[in-house]
């Protein structure tokens, strides 16, 4: 299958890459084409360190789970923004269907630093209850109906 | 390639505790309003018959560049001396403060703006500052240049020297400290030869006017309503610029964080206590205790003692705490909800305008940088949050 961009990468590519890619630093393994990854981030140096796992079908979307510490207790009783789970916290990286990301790209290039980018603002938005690192909300009636939208997309839509 | 964690932490915690008092400051714009002020009524003083040759001079905080926003007020303390040249000692106190006020009363926005207090005179322009006018005349006694000021009751004169103590205190800022070359602990041995220095620069301005802005506040916020018992502002100054000086001339930093540490832990150093009575001199007079105070009400060292434990404690607190939320929170505990979120925001915006700009990358060990920082880093390409707000 080719996507814009180029050819997908396999499963074996995708684990290569986050192999080799100091910033996230894990453990992993592929099996029967779904690769599982488990990482370690700090989005700056005042920063809790996070425990992350990707996990990967080739063709799908990744996902992204943060496994300690517990997010939703970090929330004490608020919802996680740009979240479509809660716990384990799944997170909402980027914008489905804009290219942001494609089976043609490294997960280690895009899906990583993102999560950075996410935990990072999650901090901020401990603090501050504002999520200063924008996003779309989906506004349900206009450009594509509920229907339409995939599984992840209806959760996210979700009010909170 | 590794970058020492904890160093990259205590840099950026430098940077924020910079961002704090840079923030609790009178801004350069008021304090050249400040000025052009006194100076102003520096010139109305000096062309009385009466106090002829009387000049102003501004001391306090704001000669020190150590000036804290109050919690209570929206306005800074501008504290100056008018100093009668040809007066003497002979004189009333009484007398010379009310010379001061007349004139000051025959001047129509002064009038307006005046407010009597104990031993001086207060203008008192709403919203931006009070300025204190204590009179001053030449101590004779004094070999170090020295002036008097009434006493509170305006009984007696008082000897004091805020020029020569201004002058110490600008000396000892000037201090330069030694910092021994950190190699890391973590990564200390095997990876010794790939650890990339930590960008390493002078985060904090001045860091002797820093400790005592965040001492000042501090206290500020620890004693709140007990005012009354909180140590006087010429205390925490003198003892941070004595522990700043003792700290340079006998030991070594790590960074300024650690020197920061140990100037706030070596304050007492300064305080002397014979048994009877306290004393903190001024250095640059004779006769000024800045502790006579204490040895009326012993409760004042007690709380002194009791809130330097605290202040000392906290910014300890402050080098181990992890999550970026907390450390506001503990900032907000110790130095005010504004002052730490003040704290924050440079730091907080950089990220978002470096993403903004595709300047922002991922650096291990660092996390989250500007790419022109650090090499080897992987950039964050352009995303969109997606889910509710």
């Amino acid at each position: 299958m080719r996507y814009r961009g180029g050819p997908s990468l396999t499963a074996m590519q995708q684990f290569v890459n986050l192999k080799i890619n100091p910033i996230c630093e894990g453990i992993g393994l592929v099996r029967l084409g779904k690769l599982t990854w488990e990482f370690a981030v700090q989005p700056d140096p005042l920063s809790r360190v996070y425990s992350v796992r990707i996990e990967y079908r080739q063709g799908d979307v990744p996902q992204v789970y943060v496994i300690e510490p517990d997010l939703a207790a970090l929330a004490e009783g608020r919802r996680l923004p740009h979240a479509y789970d809660q716990k384990p916290a799944r997170l909402c990286l980027y914008l489905p269907g804009t290219g942001e990301w494609s089976p043609a790209k490294r997960i280690s290039e895009t899906i990583v630093p993102w999560t950075y980018l996410w935990l990072w603002y999650f901090e901020e938005w401990l603090a501050s209850g504002v999520w200063k690192g924008g996003g779309q909300h989906p506004r349900l009636p206009e450009k594509r109906s509920r229907r339409t939208m995939c599984q992840e997309e209806r959760k996210c839509a979700a009010p909170l | 390639m590794f970058i020492d964690p904890r160093l990259a932490r205590r840099s950026q915690l430098a940077e924020i505790l910079e961002s704090m008092c840079e923030g609790l400051e009178l801004s350069r714009s008021q304090a050249g309003d400040a000025e052009q002020r006194y100076n102003t009524v520096g010139h109305w003083l000096g062309d009385d018959s009466e106090l002829t040759g009387a000049w102003i001079y501004v001391h306090g905080s704001v000669a020190l560049g150590t000036t804290v926003k109050p919690l209570a007020r929206a306005e800074y303390d501008v504290d100056l001396v008018c100093h009668i040249p040809h007066g003497s000692p002979a004189a009333q106190p009484a007398a010379l403060k009310k010379l001061v006020g007349d004139r000051l009363k025959d001047h129509d926005t002064y009038a307006r703006l005046l407010e009597e207090m104990r031993r001086c005179w207060r203008l008192n322009y709403a919203g931006e500052f009070h300025m204190d006018i204590t009179p001053s005349v030449p101590n004779p006694a004094c070999a170090l240049g020295g002036e008097l000021v009434p006493d509170k009751e305006l009984r007696r004169w008082k000897p004091t020297n805020p020029i020569g103590y201004r002058k110490l205190f600008q000396q000892r800022a000037l201090l330069q400290p030694a910092f021994r070359l950190m190699k890391t602990e973590a990564y200390r041995g095997a990876h010794d030869a790939n650890i990339e220095p930590y960008p390493a620069r002078m985060r904090i301005k001045g860091l002797l006017r820093r400790a005592v802005q965040l001492c000042k506040r501090h206290r500020d916020i620890y004693f709140g309503a007990q005012a009354e018992l909180a140590p006087l502002s010429i205390i925490i100054t003198t003892l941070a610029a004595r522990s700043y000086e003792w700290c340079i001339r006998n030991r070594v930093f790590d960074d300024e964080i650690d020197l920061l540490v140990a100037v706030l832990q070596e304050m007492p150093r300064s305080i002397a206590f014979d048994g009877n009575g306290w004393t903190i001199p001024n250095e640059t007079t004779q006769g000024e205790n800045f502790a006579e105070k204490w040895n009326l009400k012993p409760e004042l060292a007690k709380a002194f003692y009791a809130w330097h434990h605290v202040c000392v404690r906290d910014l300890e607190d402050l080098l181990e705490i992890v999550g970026r939320d907390r450390l506001q929170k503990s900032l907000a505990e110790a130095f005010g909800p504004a002052a730490a979120s003040n704290a924050m925001q440079p730091l907080a915006e950089r990220v978002c305008s470096d993403r903004v700009a595709g300047r922002l990358a991922v650096a291990p060990g660092i996390g989250l940088t500007n790419t022109a920082v650090v090499p080897r880093s992987t950039p964050v390409r352009p995303n969109t949050f997606f889910g509710g707000p």
